[in-house]
């Protein structure tokens, strides 16, 4: 009852306009519980003399008392914007500084606004003539705890027209002047999202990627066209955006507000968002509504197809010595041994999927091919590959014992070697991305945890599948001339194109880490060659030596690693190789040489990637195509992934891949829609596709 | 059992608070039942074939007091047609009681119940923010209207427009809704934190 008897009698206060003091002063309070005032406006000048001609800067102060605060220029989902209106001069819009955000019910009603204390305000130039300056302002305010008490709030300040001579208020202008969010022209903003008939949700894409939202609180939404609420919530690096869309605008989904950004480096910025609705072109749109069934088709055949992609190369030597192995099998063995692989390969796979998932968990993204961004994987891989070629020179064994070579064949172990084998053919068959393989892996990196994984083992059984097959067509090993020391020699000569692949990823170190690290990946090779025939001569010693083989061998590689020869960190200044004269792609050039009306060829492409070096050297450096691309001005521009890159995995998201090659070619005309260019590029596919470009031009001609 | 399904409902209504559970113009509204300030069950589905205005309120709430001091709400629903239109308040602030309800509705002197919904469930599976936060329903059960009563947030407009009542009276004109939401202002909602 009482409750209710102050609540009239605030009533009573609240409703009428609060302002306490006589009209003509500087400072007021208003919003009363009782006879305490809930907020405290001052007018302030940030001069005490006004030099005619000169700029000025005047607001109001607002003091909240605790617990208590007022609103941004958008209120949120409650509550009342607050309302400052200037006069006396020609005022500039009213400066916001960053605004705060209020959960309340446990999140369920969220606004923004300022506790304690915020200064609103604008510039002015004062007026010529005149002896003194009248600045008034109005505030209408809500001010809220659990309560909320409207208040309007009147205030005047005159000061005498002179020379400009900062005041003592001068610096709390300087205090919130940087908190007020900049219109950044170097920044772009864009909405990546799917628009469903009621809900929008994406995540707010900033390029350059060097910036992102700086964590909870740091993205404030204002009032934006086509939707009705709207909501930013921060994960990791993503900014992730989720909307209910107004039934009543015809608008196209746009997202205002302003964050607060943080670089790289650290540093911190406050700006203006406007994000557009970037629509996801009807390459993704096909990937991510193609059904479950279809996608593993197509994962299958990607599989498969990935052992005819140059990608292929480094473990040619790997599958050739697998299949003059099973020279020496019987059918059952030969069976057995295909099995072995397809584990491996499919095992593989799967680890690789988990990572994916880890990865994602983490808040990373990730694309296909990503461990080849790792140094330390890149490392790995060329130890492995190196030990495997000194193998197979016969400088160690694996999976026999020294004494009995040929006599204790044991099965079992030789089953070990064909898992391994399926295993690297994953590890360095897999970077690239294929035909079909594309859409695949592109679905399954949108798609839930268990999505990805059994994508991946269907992908898995494609790619063993061909070896299999053909180990088990029946007569195709009977065709192999018998076991004997030919096979000797054979396989010490594909032991050599196994050390080209050690040279080959030696070069992608270089281009991920720099020259300092990739000779260190030479020594540490080294250390790693003299750890395998060290573990070759304990194999073939007796008693003390084969001790001392093993402690040498393992001392070694300890000394090596600990020595720092692996590299670990990516050096974003090595310099990326390149085959071809091109630009660097961004979205700023590509958006830059379409508006001067030249079509684009972009390559995404990276340094672990045999099938774009392939393409890029058989076909896009050829001279025919060079040509063309001149003759009809095309801006050659060139996305490389070799390194961790955001923005370039987020673009190959756009289009429904997960992973490099990828060709794009835009038309001036139809800048939302570049054609999607094969995975693996042949001279006629470019040249058609460049035809069709001025073909199409041509004809839209008439229309300009 | 029928406890622990409300309980259920419940910890879902939770579960999808914030944008997830806001009821959506054009489609069903979700379906309630509450006991009025007397004590009365009220459900949605008991007034099929009439239209409903849900008006969230909370008396200590100055810009409901504001209102019915301006007699909004009441002008509003007595200037529709009252055989058609069923007018529920419903009250989801912690700390309300039904005595608080009887007490205020006396002072003000109008007829239609105010729904006692102190839990907050019914307000959060509108997704109401606000006191006053106003929804219309057809007597299909299709939510036509969310959103604010006017568009003059302040009280400061020589002429306003009420959503509601155009709202209703395009309504029963047979009619589809030409504004179908408006911001919503006024105080949070008092909810169970």
């Amino acid at each position: 009852m009482t409750a209710l008897l102050r609540s009239l009698a605030l009533l009573a206060l609240v409703l009428a306009p609060t302002a306490a003091f006589a009209e003509g002063s500087a400072l007021a309070r208003g919003a009363f519980e009782g006879d305490e005032p809930r907020v405290e406006a001052e007018l302030v000048l940030d001069v005490d003399e006004a030099a005619p001609g000169q700029p000025f800067r005047a607001g109001v102060v607002f003091r909240m008392a605790e617990d208590w605060h007022i609103y941004w220029r958008h209120s949120g989902e409650a509550g009342l914007e607050t309302e400052l209106r200037l006069g006396g001069a020609e005022f500039s819009p009213l400066r916001w500084p960053f605004p705060e955000t209020f959960d309340t019910a446990g999140g369920f009603i969220r606004t923004y606004g300022y506790s304690n204390e915020v200064l609103l305000f604008s510039e002015a130039v004062a007026p010529e003539g005149g002896e003194e300056l009248r600045i008034s302002a109005t505030a209408d305010v809500l001010v809220c705890k659990v309560d909320c008490i409207p208040a309007l709030l009147e205030l005047e300040r005159t000061v005498p027209v002179g020379e400009k001579r900062p005041s003592s208020a001068a610096p709390l202008f300087d205090a919130y002047a940087p908190r007020v969010p900049e219109v950044a022209e170097d920044l772009r903003f864009s909405l990546l999202a799917q628009a469903e008939a009621e809900r929008i949700e994406g995540r707010l894409r900033i390029e350059p990627a060097a910036w992102r939202v700086d964590g909870e609180g740091a993205f404030v939404p204002d009032r934006s066209p086509g939707f009705e609420t709207l909501r930013g919530r921060p994960e990791g690096d993503i900014l992730h955006i989720e909307g209910k869309a107004s039934l009543e605008a015809a608008d196209r989904p746009r997202v205002r507000g302003v964050a607060r950004l943080v670089s790289a480096q650290g540093e911190t910025r406050y700006v203006e968002v406007d994000a557009p609705l970037e629509e996801a072109p009807p390459a993704a749109t096909v990937a991510t509504s193609a059904s479950l069934p279809w996608i593993l088709l197509l994962a299958f055949g990607g599989g498969a197809l990935l052992n005819l992609m140059p990608c292929v190369f480094p473990v040619l030597a790997v599958k050739v010595y697998g299949f003059t192995r099973m020279a020496q099998e019987s059918r059952r063995g030969i069976a057995l041994h295909a099995l072995a692989y397809a584990v491996g390969v499919i095992g593989s796979l799967l680890l690789l999927a988990l990572a994916v998932v880890a990865a994602r968990a983490a808040g990373m993204s990730v694309g296909w091919g990503f461990q080849f961004q790792h140094p330390i994987f890149v490392a790995l891989v060329s130890a492995v590959v190196v030990a495997f070629a000194l193998n197979l020179f016969g400088v160690f064994y694996v999976g026999l014992g020294s004494q009995d070579l040929v006599a204790r064949v044991d099965a079992s172990r030789g089953l070990v070697r064909s898992a391994g084998e399926g295993v690297l053919a994953v590890v360095l068959a897999t970077p690239c991305s294929a035909p079909l393989l594309g859409t695949a892996v592109g679905f399954a990196f949108a798609a839930p945890a268990w999505t990805i994984v059994l994508v991946f083992a269907v992908l898995g059984l494609g790619l063993a599948a061909p070896f299999c097959l053909l180990v088990l067509f029946p007569g195709s090993t009977a065709r192999l001339p018998r076991p004997g020391v030919w096979m000797e020699h054979f396989k010490q000569g594909l032991g050599f194109a196994l050390l080209g692949t050690a040279a080959w990823l030696v070069w992608v170190m270089g281009g991920l880490a720099g020259v300092d690290a990739m000779a260190r990946l030479v020594a540490f090779l080294l250390v790693v060659a003299f750890a395998c025939w060290a573990v070759g001569l304990a194999q073939r010693a007796t008693g003390l030596g084969r001790w001392l083989g093993w402690v040498g061998a393992t001392g070694a590689l300890v000394l090596a690693v600990g020595a720092g020869l692996v590299p670990t960190a990516t050096d974003d200044s090595a310099v990326p190789s390149r085959s071809l004269e091109a630009g660097a792609w961004s979205p700023e050039a590509v958006r830059q040489a379409l508006h001067e009306g030249k079509p684009v060829f972009v390559d995404f492409t990276a340094d672990w990637c045999l099938t774009c070096k392939f393409n890029e050297r058989t076909v896009l450096a050829s001279q025919r195509v060079r040509s063309a691309f001149r003759e009809k001005g095309v801006e050659f521009l060139v996305a490389d992934w070799t390194r961790r890159d955001e923005t370039i995995r987020s673009e190959l998201a756009r289009y429904g891949k997960a992973g490099v090659p990828m060709y794009l070619l835009y038309a001036p005309q139809r800048p939302g829609e570049p054609e999607v260019l094969p995975e693996l590029l042949t001279e006629p596919i470019v040249l058609d596709s460049l035809e069709r470009l001025t073909s199409s031009s041509i004809a839209k001609e008439p229309n300009r | 059992m029928k406890k622990t399904l409300s309980l259920c409902t419940f910890a879902l209504a939770l579960a999808f608070s914030g944008l997830a559970a806001a009821a959506t113009v054009g489609q069903p509204a979700p379906a309630f039942e509450l006991k009025d300030e007397e004590g009365k069950e009220h459900s949605l589905s008991q007034y099929r074939g009439k239209f409903v205005v849900l008006e969230w309120v909370n008396p200590e709430c100055p810009y409901v007091k504001r209102h019915y001091d301006a007699k909004t709400m009441q002008t509003t629903w007595e200037g529709s047609d009252k055989e058609k239109v069923v007018w529920l308040s419903i009250d989801s602030t912690a700390h309300n009681t039904p005595e608080k309800s009887r007490e205020w509705k006396k002072a003000q002197g109008f007829s239609y119940p105010v729904l006692q919904d102190p839990e907050g469930k019914v307000g959060k599976l509108y997704g109401a923010k606000t006191t006053p936060h106003m929804y219309v329903i057809d007597p299909e059960g299709i939510l036509r209207f969310a959103g604010g009563i006017d568009d003059d947030p302040r009280g400061n407009k020589e002429t306003k427009k009420n959503y509601v009542q155009a709202a209703l009276a395009e309504l029963l004109a047979g009619k589809e809704v030409s504004v179908k939401t408006s911001q919503p202002y006024g105080c949070t909602v008092k909810y169970k934190e």
